[in-house]
């Protein structure tokens, strides 16, 4: 069944033109080079504020208390820099009961960014920069690993589509994916962020499950099970994308039996999966033991804030001016179109993407602080985009085979992402409140520029 | 040579090169860590920065005597004196106290002799105790006024 779905279907391929057969293979370059000007372009202004900061001091935190204070515990880096305290914007306090210093925020954003730490403590040393965890190298290091580590994700992203869609499918998508929502910004202005790791991982996700539904390896297993520990590790919550593993291609409730008999007759593989992902996730547990004296534990309880499931605020999350998720980034909007319209490979894998999009739509719009704090445009679903993406790729798709409305759909692509850069670099430009935007102030600030 | 190899030794050359740059950058003069934006004093017009629990900056190698301005802008423990330690290049250069709060104090500060074959010296300052609010204020630094003729 699954080499089947596996096989793209040529004819999609004919008739490209060259302008597009380039663009799809070199679209990743491209966002790249546009990144990083866009990046020098933000941090070389003179009223630029540090690449780590706000959450991202929380993420990035370990990676100095690890490398150049080892010490896990945190003690040493509040020490050196703030005489035993931590700044009140971070919310890292002493856990009650144990007095241990406990992140709010998990390990797995500075386990990626650690390689990039090494490389800039080792230019710190070679330049004689100040070896503290945040002068120059470290915080544009950190910085940079948020927009490695997206334009990695959409390498693999590009991958998958090129397998089951056309190159100008592809590219579309892409393109929309990367500047018709939020992103590029948490890409390039907040990298420092974990939404580009968790985009970058759930692409992986999606790939290596895909692959190893159709052609097991072991690498895929070992890979798989890594995989998904970062992506528990750099945000718990992302844990329900897991589901995807277990429920990819199942398209009906009477598939499930057969599920199982498939995965029992793959339990080495799952067994191997499940080892290297319980090793890998095992720091985290001995640090919330040590820190809290619970291996499992929800660290922003002492801030006072948690989940409240039966009043989840849906059409804030969605719609509204603050931070609806389709309001600043409509052109997601036909990625859901796309889970109507979906053939193929695509509605082979509808329910199990629709299922998890579903329950972490839930879970983000129940978060008692559903705005996520200070953003652009709903912080909280890009870490999704990687599972969007594939059913933004069955609508263009479709349209493809639709030519009356092939103009109209282009149209509306382009105005939504023209809009969603505009957007971008109105609140590159602090014309948009961070938070709580009204329709008055949007219709007032509308293409506004300082 | 084939392809790869030229890409090899492209990549070493420009690693060497890099490197080389890299070991004493012109800029470094202008890294500041751990210091918050330029501020000005309400009453005086003093421009000033204040420092987290630790700070660095850069002086060019020429300088022999610096003066750091710094003020306590709030008591240490118990209403005692701040201290502030001076570093050069990871070297202890002196301890100075800050007793009033809104006191300047001036210190000259001979630099070392010994030669360098870079710059900048790096001046590292820790303070002995912070202020832990929304962030962590350690003492106000003015501008510094350096000495190149002793």
């Amino acid at each position: 069944m699954h080499k089947k779905m596996r096989s793209p279907p040529r004819r999609l391929h004919a008739n490209v033109t060259p302008v597009i057969k380039w663009g799809a293979r070199h679209l990743v370059a491209i966002v790249g080079v546009c990144g990083f000007a866009g990046y020098l372009w933000l941090f070389t202004r003179s009223s630029a504020d540090e690449p780590i900061r706000s959450d991202g001091y929380n993420y990035y935190l370990y990676a100095p208390s690890w490398l150049i204070y080892h010490d896990p515990t945190l003690e040493a880096l509040a020490k050196d820099w703030y005489d035993g305290a931590y700044p009140g914007f971070s919310g890292i306090l002493r856990w009650p009961g144990t007095n241990r210093w406990s992140n709010r925020h998990p390990i797995g954003v500075a386990v990626l960014m650690f390689p990039f730490v090494i490389v800039a403590d080792l230019l710190t040393r070679w330049s004689n920069l100040p070896r503290d965890g945040f002068s120059f190298y470290y915080q544009h290091a950190a910085a940079l690993a948020g927009l490695a580590y997206f334009l990695a994700g959409l390498a693999v992203l590009r991958r998958t589509l090129s397998r089951y869609f056309s190159p100008a499918v592809t590219l579309w998508t892409l393109v929309a994916i990367t500047w018709g929502t939020n992103l590029f910004h948490y890409a390039v202005y907040d990298g420092t962020f974990s939404h580009a790791f968790s985009f970058a991982l759930i692409c992986a996700l999606v790939e290596l499950t895909d692959l190893w539904w159709a052609q097991p390896r072991r690498w895929h297993a070992v890979t798989l099970g890594f995989v998904a520990a970062l992506i528990v590790l750099t945000r718990h919550t992302n844990g329900l994308f897991l589901l995807l593993v277990p429920l990819w291609h199942v398209t009906a409730w009477r598939q499930l039996g057969g599920r199982i008999n498939e995965l029992w007759k793959r339990r080495g593989a799952v067994l191997a999966m499940a080892a290297v992902a319980a090793a890998a996730a095992a720091p985290q547990l001995v640090l919330y033991k040590a820190t809290t004296d619970r291996w499992l534990v929800n660290t922003y309880a002492p801030h006072g804030l948690g989940f409240t499931f039966l009043t989840p605020h849906l059409f804030g999350a969605f719609f509204s001016t603050q931070r609806g998720l389709f309001f600043w980034s409509p052109v997601l909007l036909f990625a859901v179109a796309g889970m109507f319209v979906a053939r193929g490979w695509a509605r082979q894998v509808l329910a199990p993407s629709a299922v998890v999009l579903a329950l972490n739509a839930w879970l983000v719009a129940s978060w008692m602080e559903w705005q996520y704090g200070a953003s652009y445009g709903h912080r909280a679903f890009i870490d999704s985009l990687g599972v969007l993406a594939v059913f933004l790729a069955a609508f263009f798709a479709w349209t493809s085979e639709h030519p009356r409305l092939l103009p109209w759909v282009a149209g509306a692509t382009t105005i939504a992402t023209a809009l969603s850069v505009v957007q971008m670099i109105q609140y590159w430009l602090r014309v948009w409140p961070v938070r709580d935007i009204t329709w008055a102030q949007y219709r007032s600030l509308f293409l506004t520029f300082p | 040579m084939t392809r790869t190899g030229l890409v090899a030794c492209a990549g070493c050359a420009l690693l060497v090169v890099g490197a080389a740059y890299l070991r004493d950058p012109p800029w470094a003069g202008q890294i500041t860590s751990g210091l918050r934006p330029w501020e000005k004093d309400r009453r005086l017009g003093t421009p000033f920065r204040w420092t987290a629990g630790r700070a660095s900056f850069f002086v060019p190698r020429e300088a022999r005597v610096m003066t750091l301005p710094m003020r306590a802008g709030f008591p240490g423990p118990n209403g005692g004196p701040v201290t502030v330690s001076v570093s050069v290049d990871d070297r202890w250069l002196a301890d100075i106290e800050l007793g009033q709060p809104e006191e300047w104090v001036r210190t000259p500060l001979p630099l070392p002799g010994h030669a360098t074959s870079r710059r900048f010296r790096r001046v590292d300052l820790h303070v002995s105790r912070t202020y832990v609010g929304v962030f962590i204020l350690g003492v106000q630094t003015g501008e510094i006024e350096l000495d190149r003729t002793r």
